[in-house]
């Protein structure tokens, strides 16, 4: 409404900031337990009611990230067909009968089988598929849980940014500011491998004592028990077999990702129909649909903050805090975005330092590709610092501590604490001596 | 006398030894608890809301999970009765340390066999942090005296500090 009244640019501004800010704060915050999808989509829908953005913008906001949204749609997809296949369980089992009954090398394969996963399906398919998949074998065969669990869940997030479809944030990311393959994997492969390895190191210290038992590998059924139906098993590995490194070549050719997601989602679908493994109603409850209302939600909130010009200031005064050097830019883009993970969740922390990236465009390459691969850095390793939630989370675990009982996501805070800072400083400082 | 043993997994021999020593007492009922933690699960959970999916209860691997901690809870209370035949069990859900003493209180204990904490091979821990948070809250919550067993470790003495 306020589109069609004679409002000068300055109270434009402060109504579309105030929108903006009650949106990321109701996002921290989730009062009254409404969904952070419900929280994006309702500030979207009071910047289009009060005018603060013409639904013509909205729609074409929406339309120029099809890519995103596609991608997030086969990413989804083509874990849920793969762990119909039994292919998370397999993998799990072939860990184990690698590790030669040992619990430190079980641990060890957990880490790798967590990175490749990573690697191919994204950081989702590890957190969310085989973090489970681990904790039934590990319960089977009498380990401790708990360092297992831990892999996964910072492994998923460790391992994230090895190739632009590890984690659906360097998408959105690089929706905008296309990176070529090879100054992704420059400046992102090899700081992946710094902090995996740090991970791995510091979480194999920490838990030493638990690790040091052996294990029967009797208590497990056999490889083929796990495959329900072998022919769609083998069909999935085919199909994943040219996904793989389609992957690699669309990355290559600044081909949309998302095609190749999609086809090979969907390549699977087929499979998994035709040899009656899922339905369509049973493969659609392995997409999470609210996401997309989420993303849709926080692209159109920061398109109308953007447009006041707030995020191109917020980008340069993280520029001005970085001094203008190449150090002091990856080194504030990295812990900046990672804060902001912590505070807001990664996925709007990617869209406004998306926007906020605007203002390096016109900086020298080694500061404007420094400022992009730290913000896709900080995103993707960030949330490792509060794995089980944002900071809000956290707070709320730290209050009822207070009542004396021990809160399980308290210790992902303690060991997040350890390992988080000292992964963002290494990761940045290699991001920075491969500029 | 009421003797409950907690069992964690590792030490059923050396509950099922301590609670031994209370035979010679007049009508001993030695019960042994065995607790399927609940807070891998509520991480999992918290896992899945921050990728916006919904709690594991609607997901098939779900029966799998409930599955192996059955067979782990119940290989773990076996473990204990061969060291203490005919004590009753109890399997709890929950909180390891919340349950053990809400256990102990509703089953009228009068003592708590506690283990100091889990001991995966290594040599038995003593000195600062070797007793575990379980233990620790039992130590502090039980509605009755609480006996903290743990592995001998007298190759570890003479201790200076």
């Amino acid at each position: 409404m306020f589109l069609y009244l004679p409002l000068t640019e300055f109270w434009r501004t402060l109504l579309a900031s105030f929108v903006g800010v009650l949106t990321l704060v109701g996002i921290m915050t989730r009062p009254f337990r409404w969904t952070e999808s419900h929280i994006a989509m309702g500030g979207a829908a009071a910047l289009l009611l009060l005018g603060l953005i013409r639904p013509a913008d909205a729609a074409l906001t929406l339309l120029r990230d099809w890519n995103t949204f596609l991608f997030f749609l086969g990413m989804m997809g083509l874990s849920a067909m793969a762990e119909a296949a039994g292919l998370f369980d397999w993998l799990a089992m072939q860990a184990a009968r690698f590790a030669a009954q040992s619990a430190k090398r079980l641990f060890l394969n957990v880490f790798l089988l967590g990175t490749a996963i990573t690697m191919i399906f994204s950081n989702d398919a590890t957190a969310l598929i085989l973090t489970p998949v681990v904790y039934v074998l590990v319960t089977k065969l009498r380990l401790p849980v708990l360092p297992y669990l831990f892999a996964c869940t910072f492994i998923a997030d460790t391992a994230s940014f090895l190739l632009p479809i590890s984690n659906p944030i360097n998408i959105i990311v690089m929706s905008h500011y296309p990176l070529p393959l090879l100054t992704f994997l420059r400046l992102l492969f090899l700081p992946c491998l710094v902090v995996i390895a740090i991970n791995f190191g510091i979480f194999f210290l920490l838990y030493r004592s638990q690790l040091k038992g052996t294990f029967n590998l009797n208590r497990l059924p056999s490889s083929a028990g796990v495959i329900k139906h072998p022919v769609y098993f083998r069909y999935t590995l085919c199909v994943l077999a040219i996904v793989a490194p389609s992957y690699v070549i669309a990355s290559a050719l600044q081909f949309p990702l998302s095609v190749v997601a999609i086809t090979g989602a969907l390549l699977l679908l087929g499979g998994a129909l035709h040899w009656k493994r899922t339905t369509l109603m049973e493969a659609g409850k392995g997409i999470s649909w609210s996401i997309f209302g989420f993303i849709a939600g926080m692209f159109i909130v920061v398109r109308a903050i953007e447009d006041t010009g707030l995020t191109v200031k917020f980008g340069t005064l993280l520029l001005r805090l970085s001094g203008g050097g190449s150090f002091g830019v990856v080194m504030v883009g990295a812990f900046g975005s990672a804060l902001g993970t912590n505070l807001i969740n990664n996925v709007p922390m990617a869209v406004v330092m998306n926007s906020a990236l605007g203002s390096a465009q016109y900086a020298a390459p080694a500061i404007r590709n420094g400022f992009v691969a730290a913000t896709i850095f900080g995103c993707d390793l960030g949330p490792n610092l509060t794995t089980v939630g944002s900071l809000a989370t956290i707070l709320w675990l730290l209050i009822l501590r207070e009542r004396d009982v021990e809160i399980s996501g308290l210790d992902y805070f303690k060991v997040g604490v350890v390992v988080t800072p000292l992964m963002l400083f290494a990761g940045a400082l290699t991001i920075w001596l491969l500029l | 006398m009421r003797v409950l043993g907690c069992l964690d997994g590792t030490n059923g021999e050396l509950i099922g030894n301590a609670v031994q020593m209370f035979t010679t007492s007049e009508a001993l009922t030695i019960a042994l608890i065995a607790v399927i933690d609940a807070g891998p699960r509520h991480d999992i959970d918290r896992v899945r809301e921050r990728f916006w999916r919904p709690p594991m209860a609607h997901q098939p691997v779900t029966q799998e999970m409930l599955a192996a901690e059955t067979a782990a809870v119940q290989e773990t209370l076996n473990a204990g009765l061969e060291f203490a035949p005919g004590a009753e069990t109890l399997v709890r859900q929950g909180r390891p340390e919340l349950e053990i003493v809400n256990a102990a209180a509703e089953w009228r204990a009068d003592v708590i066999v506690i283990g100091a904490q889990a001991e995966y091979g290594e040599a038995p821990h003593i000195g600062p942090r070797s007793v575990g948070h379980v233990a620790r809250f039992v130590l502090d919550h039980a509605p009755c005296p609480v006996l903290l067993v743990r592995s001998l470790a007298r190759e570890q003495f003479p201790i200076h500090r």
